[in-house]
């Protein structure tokens, strides 16, 4: 994939035609076409996220109440202030704590092996093209063929004690470790489904700096490497930070990757949840595990806000 | 060139202000290129003396593109030698190379503010921050620019941006500038300041500049030499003035400056029409060929049966300034003459040639000799521009009526 | 400025710093060696992504196949027709299509319109609708479900049609604003008015024009809104099990409790839908169309 000469750096970008209706209250009509999603959102994503955590702070009454009900336990509030029973119980508890380092652990190098990968693959295609770069991008973005549980099963089977790595080792008398049912082995899910994403995005960050650009440096006497580093990436900063906090995001509260591929504990976060509010019926406490995650995301949001931030900033096109 | 003795002394290097003007700035030899199984240059040879600005000039597809991309690194010729103030660089990629380009869209990097471009290249030499500060405010001084020091490329104009561009080159001291379509992005007007300076800065510091364009007004303004290149190969080289009055082929002769061409040989000492008719010619360049070529400047209207010349009809009268293109058939052929003088639609005139250029199979005849009727062509041009303009100064236009008759008294005021 | 030296730099002449020349052509090894190493981490690359696939795929034509043989020492296709004669294929098959229809319905009618405005008009809150619909991926979707699953309780939605219908249709949100939007956004004015100035009516306007032109980029976004809860798996589970089971959802049974012969039969069959209609907008997607939703200024 290889791009050709761009015009000069002053961006033109399509904008939105102006509201053929004049008036002060011109807008009310295209906002009102635009609502719908909100409201939907509003509704179904915003109430719950307010109630989940007021249901936390032991608001176990309102909207809170049926599922309260259904509940073996629940940690309500004493009189009108919050309380942070609930917190207190599900931090106490060891196995909780173990989920939590697995799933951090698991999210963290996750997202750095599938940024590396992804980078690699889109850079060796961007700068040699040909062929071989097509087939390797091509054969990084099957995954997104694959529906999910497909691919996790398969992973399970692949990885497991009768798969591949295994069977082959043991035709050539070495001993390979077995990944499924081992947070190895969720990694790898990870990777899998992660990695498609990454490449696109990260391709098409890259395709658009001009060939011109990386001349432009080599002409000045940069290696190609130093061309790279110091032109590419720069560039390519907002497609990667994208990268990162969307697989960031997307792992920490993944659910059918380590429930097929990992063991019964520890194991993430998103698979304690569902055992904890459907198995366990301990909806408060599975709240409380829901906000922790929402807090770690929202860390991870802000750094891709900051980022984007910045990147405008430089770049002039605000 | 006087050789600063300090500068010398300093650096051990080749100091390009104590060069060796003996030795070509550029040299290539038989440098050919195919690309996509399509041969887009044949073994070209070209000698630029040092200092020197040549231009490659010639139509989109022509290889002028390619072979500046070759001269900078870009592309590997499949032969050929190509050398720099004679070392050899055929095969060095371009971060080896004494070269530099400011390439056609400029080629800034947008997360690098003015300061940071032109810094880049020093950087990887490894100069100290003192260094690189004096070199950079040397090179915004250049091209004055020191007030957008710290400015993103996004926030300046297209002009200036083409200044950075020129800016990141020239610091670094090439010993060769390339320059890719310098002026394409730029609106009319700024077009010719900006090709002045270009040129200026060029000449004051002395680099050996290869400039691809395919606007001849250009290449005709600010080019010590032209190249003009077609199908890949270079079809004339010479300076500016050879290559207007003189161009050895009929595509050159096309090419550059507007021609008339006569799809016959010369007859009767002239030159033969449509109809038979011949067309007089002070002077032809040779007796035999297959087409003639004549400038507009150089068919020479003058009132209708003056003796010597040719009947004609003016079909159009085109405005253009300080001089009018008239469109005439003559003797069954379609003519067109740059004239000063004021001619209207449908009115008779007697034409004339003064220089004709006689080609055949697409090559000039009689060179030579064609360059001996320069001289009076440019004198009888001149006579003729003084006579109008004292014409205008008595007694205002006389023409046929296109326009009201203007007031003596305001025209003089007009010319005073 | 009268002291600076206008006709050079000052200090040192950089000017062949680097300057190396190189009069005989380079030699391909470095190159050569180069392109065996990509070739061999490619195949790496094929191992991992196709490798667990293959295995799977192979296992669904398996009679026996023991450890740690790398084939199966017999084939046969009899499981083939055990899934597709069994209970739960064809229900699970037909649910998983009625849900995705249903909610890819109701994202078209409640997110097009809301694209339509979003691309070519200015309003107040425009941008913040943008990014709080986006918003809604920076949440863990597990966290997010058990969340919605609280709410589902009250209002009654807990195991019924309409709420797993809900929750595919949350996960459409952004795919079904953003990218029509981009697509809405990428018709040139110019068109409309020329079209305006034809004589063409408002809504003729609409329908022959920016629809039609937008029709690429809107048909990228149902067929990927379709696939998402076609294969929507976690919130489908936390809602709608143990009563409404979807294919993706008898998947998580038929993982532990199947043969593997079985389960990699139904999921052969699972991902046939998913690999068409992917194969169909693969152009799109890898063309660009996926990333310029991300741009939408």
């Amino acid at each position: 994939m290889t791009a050709t000469s761009a015009p000069p750096v002053t961006s033109t970008t399509q904008r939105p035609a102006r509201n053929a209706r004049a008036g002060r209250w011109g807008w009310l009509p295209s906002l009102g076409m635009a609502s719908p999603p909100a409201v939907l959102v509003l509704i179904f994503v915003g109430v719950p996220i307010v109630i989940g955590v007021l249901y936390t702070l032991g608001y176990t009454g309102g909207l809170n109440s049926v599922a309260s009900t259904l509940a073996v336990q629940t940690y309500p509030a004493v009189g009108a202030g919050p309380t942070l029973a609930a917190y207190s119980v599900v931090f106490a508890d060891a196995t909780f704590r173990a989920n939590l380092i697995v799933t951090v652990w698991v999210t963290v190098v996750t997202v750095l092996v599938v940024t590396v990968i992804a980078w690699a693959v889109a850079l060796y295609t961007r700068l040699a093209g040909g062929w071989l770069g097509r087939f390797i991008s091509g054969v990084a973005i099957i995954p997104l063929f694959i529906p999910i549980v497909i691919g996790a099963y398969a992973i399970r089977q692949f990885y497991g004690s009768t798969g591949f790595p295994v069977s082959l080792g043991r035709l050539m008398g070495i001993d390979v470790p077995v990944w499924t049912l081992h947070t190895q082995g969720i990694v790898v899910g990870q990777i899998w489904a992660s990695l498609p994403f990454a490449v696109l995005l990260i391709s098409s960050g890259l395709a658009a700096v001009p060939d011109s650009l990386i001349d432009a440096a080599r002409d000045t006497g940069a290696s190609l490497a130093r061309a790279v580093w110091s032109v590419m990436l720069p560039m390519a900063t907002v497609p990667t930070v994208i990268v990162a906090t969307f697989t960031g995001v997307g792992v920490m509260g993944s659910f059918t990757v380590p429930y097929l591929i990992g063991p019964a504990s520890p194991n993430m976060l998103g698979v304690a949840l569902q055992q904890t509010y459907a198995s366990f019926a301990r909806p408060q406490n599975a709240q409380v595990m829901a906000v922790v995650m929402f807090a770690m995301a929202g860390l991870i949001g802000a750094a891709y806000v900051w980022a984007n931030a910045r990147q405008a900033k430089q770049s002039a096109v605000i | 060139m006087t050789t600063t003795a300090t500068d010398s002394a300093s650096s051990g290097q080749v100091d390009r202000r104590s060069r060796d003007d003996r030795v070509p700035g550029l040299q290539l030899s038989g440098i050919s290129k195919d690309l996509g199984g399509r041969t887009i240059v044949h073994s070209m040879d070209l000698t630029v003396p040092q200092g020197e600005l040549i231009c490659l000039l010639g139509p989109s597809g022509c290889g002028k593109t390619t072979t500046l991309r070759m001269i900078g690194g870009f592309l590997t010729p499949d032969a050929g030698r190509l050398t720099i103030a004679g070392r050899d660089f055929t095969y060095a990629p371009p971060e080896k190379r004494p070269t530099a380009m400011v390439f056609q869209n400029y080629a800034l990097w947008p997360h690098m503010s003015v300061t940071g471009n032109i810094a880049f290249g020093l950087k990887i030499r490894k100069l100290s921050k003192a260094e690189i500060r004096e070199k950079v405010d040397w090179a915004l001084e250049l091209v004055h620019l020191t007030h957008h020091r710290d400015t993103m490329p996004a926030r300046i104009s297209g002009g200036e941006q083409q200044r950075v561009a020129l800016a990141r080159a020239l610091v670094l001291e090439p010993q060769v500038l390339l320059l890719d379509e310098p002026l394409s992005n730029l609106d009319a007007k700024l077009r010719i300041q900006v090709r002045e300076d270009i040129r200026e800065i060029q000449q004051r510091l002395g680099i050996t500049t290869v400039l691809v364009t395919h606007d001849q007004d250009e290449a005709l303004s600010v080019a010590d030499r032209i190249a003009v290149m077609n199908g890949g190969r270079i079809e004339h080289n010479a300076e500016p003035t050879t290559l207007y009055s003189r161009p050895r082929t009929a595509f050159v002769a096309s090419f550059v400056g507007a021609m008339n061409w006569i799809e016959s040989g010369p007859s009767g000492g002239g030159i033969p029409l449509q109809d038979g008719t011949i067309l007089p010619s002070d002077h032809l360049s040779a007796d035999h060929g297959d087409r003639i070529g004549l400038r507009p400047e150089d068919l020479l209207p003058a009132p209708a049966g003056t003796e010597g010349t040719a009947p004609a009809e003016v079909e159009r009268s085109i405005p253009r300034g300080h001089y009018r293109e008239v469109v005439l058939r003559c003797g069954g052929t379609e003519l067109r003459s740059y004239t000063a003088l004021n001619l209207a639609e449908g009115e008779t005139v007697g034409l004339r040639a003064g220089r004709a250029l006689v080609y055949s199979d697409g090559e000039l005849q009689g060179g030579e000799a064609a360059g001996a009727g320069e001289a009076q062509a440019f004198e009888r041009r001149a006579a003729v521009q003084r006579a109008v303009a004292s014409d205008a100064l008595d007694s205002g236009p006389d023409s046929g009526g296109s326009g009201p008759e203007p007031d003596p008294a305001a025209d003089r005021s007009a010319l005073a | 400025m009268a002291s600076m030296d206008l006709m050079a730099p000052p200090g040192a002449n950089t000017g062949l710093a680097l300057a190396e020349p190189v009069p005989v052509r380079p030699s391909r090894v470095k190159a050569r060696i180069g392109r065996v190493i990509a070739g061999i981490l490619g195949v790496l690359l094929l191992i991992f992504i196709l490798g667990p696939l293959v295995w799977m795929g192979i296992a669904a034509f398996a009679k026996q196949w023991k450890y740690p043989s790398m084939l199966p020492q017999s084939w046969t296709l009899s499981f083939w027709s055990q899934v597709f004669s069994s209970q739960g294929l064809l229900p699970a098959l037909g649910l998983s299509v009625r849900f995705a229809v249903l909610a890819t319905l109701a994202s078209c009618v409640i997110c097009l319109p809301a694209a339509y405005a979003m691309g070519r008009m200015r309003f107040p809150g425009r941008k913040v609708i943008l990014i709080g619909l986006f918003a809604t991926n920076a949440f863990p979707k597990m966290g997010l479900f058990v969340s919605i699953a609280t709410l589902f309780y009250w209002m009654n939605l807990m195991n019924t049609q309409l709420g797993v219908v809900i929750v595919q249709a949350l996960g459409t949100v952004v795919t079904m604003t953003w990218i029509p939007a981009a697509a809405f956004a990428s018709v040139p004015p110019s068109l409309i008015e020329a079209a305006r100035d034809a004589g063409a009516g408002r809504l003729r306007v609409f329908f022959s024009i920016t629809f039609r032109l937008a029709l690429p980029g809107i048909m990228v976004a149902v067929v990927l809104a379709f696939l998402a809860c076609f294969d929507e798996a976690q919130g489908t589970y936390l809602i709608g099990a143990p009563n409404y089971i979807t294919l993706p959802t008898k998947m998580y049974a038929l993982a532990v409790n199947a043969p593997i012969q079985s389960a990699a039969v139904f999921a052969i069959v699972l991902c046939i839908p998913s690999i068409i209609l992917m194969l169909l907008v693969r152009k799109s997607v890898m063309g660009g169309q996926l990333a310029e939703g991300f741009q939408l200024k």
